[in-house]
């Protein structure tokens, strides 16, 4: 049969965001694919170019919108280490359950888009459900409901407020209960498993040659996860355990990406439940009182040819900031600073691995590798 | 109990690297040593200023024998107040990330789990940062690793498309993110180019920023 090309996007359901994917296809089955990106390049590497230190934060949270808190974060951690910054340990437990929920609300959105697409419409009216109860948690951290702006170099916005515990411990065991209810949904709807079971192998070796990361290679049954191999914040402190999947021979296909980010959001609970009972007492949540705004101190600590970079766990994969300083001539503001987004990698790959499938595949291919695209375009 | 790698071990596997390189590169003007993280737990990496013309040799060297699997970034920085000897820098991110296939056992698999405590020598997860200066020159480049990671593919194309600096060998060098139509020749994170706030430290008066449009002037790269 004669081969042809298709675009699927930049319009289309399966593409959960604005891109194209070029399909070429011999009848039903894809033979080679094309990712086109680039749709909503903002160009924030330049923007944050001649911005202070202290605003670029706010550039950062609108790098993915389901996922705001965790790219904020991990700006900051670049900061601090190319500013020379400490942290005080309550802040850092603040930012443990700040990063922690919204890896929550981020997973619960990728659950709940990804069912759709594969024919399951009860699954996301119900993540959505789960989804509100952290978008509340984290708006009384931050004060706004998707992008939060809420850490900063040294510390955070504000102190938890009053009464959080207590509002979140109840919200997160509800959650734990009725995460259990998705879960059994899914698992016993023959549907969803024939969509997912046997379908978008892949092997972790092949996954980390290709730049994939995160919750899509402990799906490969590897128990890699940046949060122990090159550990920051308190997460040391605290209990809780990789989640990995056990795979069959042939590698990890999208069941297994489904129950890793699962068993992912029931750690992140976890975890969230343990720094609130871990948490030190007393108000301190900044850098030093008699130093609130770090930015007057910016000029001497980031000179020129100095550089700072942090890896992040992100809720999709490996998150990195690498800054350079600009020293006097250019103050306040970074000289260069550089984003990896893992999706930029990561949606290659996943188009790689469609090919040899159905094109009736595509969508839970892509979907289960969580997809966005405001981090991949920048 | 959470976990983490040893920062005893991690010094001391970060050592071995550098002194691994100190025999292997010794002819060359390659410099590796341990540096240290500013922040939080202060851990080591290995940083390297890998002179141009044996990039692909070194990027060789340290994915099959340093165990570096993993290409985290590769971006570029144009430095025209630098040194003429660094007028642009290519800068790349490595992890050894030591992944390898689940084994397989009676037709299943067999998770692999490694216990951070434990971790020691060439096990060690380790960050590699590597710096490569370019000379002054209106074409530059740096050798191609797309070879040696495929992660590193993307990672260059988005180098050239944005700073605009080549990569030789690199095959398919297309845009990824600018506009397919962009005009030959433009890069726009080259410090030529202006947006309208750039230095500016205040900018309320004029929330536009019309009235502070710099002169277009000096694009020749």
């Amino acid at each position: 049969m004669a081969e042809m090309w298709i675009s699927m996007g930049p319009q289309h359901p399966m593409t959960h965001g604005l891109w194209t994917l070029k399909v070429k296809v011999d009848g039903e089955t894809v033979v080679d694919t094309v990712p086109d990106l680039g749709y909503i390049h903002r160009g924030v590497e330049k923007i944050c170019e001649s911005r202070d230190f202290t605003k670029i934060t706010t550039y950062c949270d609108r790098l993915c919108y389901a996922s705001a808190n965790t790219w904020a974060h991990s700006y900051i951690y670049a900061a601090e280490d190319l500013l020379e910054v400490e942290v005080p340990a309550r802040a850092e437990h603040i930012r443990v359950i700040a990063v922690e929920m919204q890896r929550i609300a981020s997973h619960l959105m990728w659950l709940g888009a990804f069912c759709p697409d594969i024919g399951n419409l009860t699954a996301f009216v119900w993540c959505l459900r789960e989804r509100e109860m952290m978008m509340d948690l984290l708006q009384e951290l931050g004060g706004s409901r998707l992008h939060y702006n809420f850490p900063r170099i040294g510390g955070v916005k504000r102190d938890l407020p009053i009464g959080f515990a207590m509002r979140a411990r109840a919200k997160l065991n509800l959650f734990l209960d009725r995460i259990q209810e998705t879960e059994q949904m899914l698992d016993e709807s023959t549907v969803f498993l024939v969509r997912t079971q046997g379908v978008g192998y892949a092997k972790p070796e092949e996954m980390v040659n290709h730049g994939v990361t995160g919750p899509n290679v402990r799906a490969g049954g590897v128990n890699y996860d940046i949060r122990w191999a090159h550990p920051y914040s308190v997460y040391d402190e605290l209990d809780w355990d990789v989640s990995v999947e056990r795979p069959s021979i042939k590698g990890a296909d999208c069941y297994d990406r489904y129950r890793v980010r699962v068993d992912e959001m029931r750690q992140s609970a976890r975890l969230c439940l343990d720094a609130l009972d871990k948490m030190p007492g007393g108000a301190e949540t900044h850098y030093t009182e008699g130093d609130p705004m770090i930015l007057t101190k910016a000029r001497e600590r980031a000179e020129e040819g100095k550089t700072g970079f942090h890896h992040f766990e992100d809720s999709r994969g490996e998150s990195m900031f690498y800054l350079a300083g600009g020293g006097d001539q250019r103050g306040k503001h970074p000289y260069r600073i550089s984003i990896r987004s893992p999706m930029f990698i990561t949606i290659p790959y996943a188009a790689k691995c469609m090919i040899g499938h159905k094109v009736a595949d595509i969508p839970a291919i892509m979907g289960s590798f969580d997809p966005c695209i405001g981090e991949t375009d920048r | 109990m959470g976990m983490k790698i040893k920062a005893e071990y991690a010094e001391e596997s970060a050592q071995q690297v550098v002194d691994a390189a100190a025999t292997r590169w010794s002819g060359t003007s390659l410099l590796a040593e341990v540096r240290h993280h500013k922040s939080g737990m202060k851990l080591p990496y290995v940083f390297i200023n890998c002179p141009k013309n044996h990039w692909r040799a070194v990027a060789k060297w340290l994915r099959f024998e340093m165990g570096a699997d993993h290409c985290s970034m590769i971006t570029g920085t144009h430095w025209p107040e630098g040194p003429d000897e660094k007028k642009w820098e290519v800068v790349v991110h490595l992890m050894r990330m030591n992944v390898i296939n689940p084994p397989e056992r009676g037709g299943w698999t067999e998770q692999v789990i490694r216990d951070p405590a434990i971790l020691q020598d060439d096990d060690v997860p380790m960050e590699f940062e590597i710096s490569i200066s370019i000379p002054d020159t209106r074409n530059p480049s740096v050798q191609s690793v797309q070879e040696v990671w495929m992660g590193a593919d993307w990672n260059e194309k988005e180098t050239w498309d944005l700073v605009g600096i080549e990569f030789e060998g690199h095959e398919g060098m297309r845009r990824v993110l600018q506009p397919h139509d962009t005009p030959v020749g433009f890069h726009p994170l080259q410090k030529e180019h202006k947006i309208r706030y750039h230095d500016s430290e205040i900018m309320y008066d004029d929330p536009q920023g019309f009235g502070r449009k710099p002169a277009d002037d000096g694009k020749v790269k």
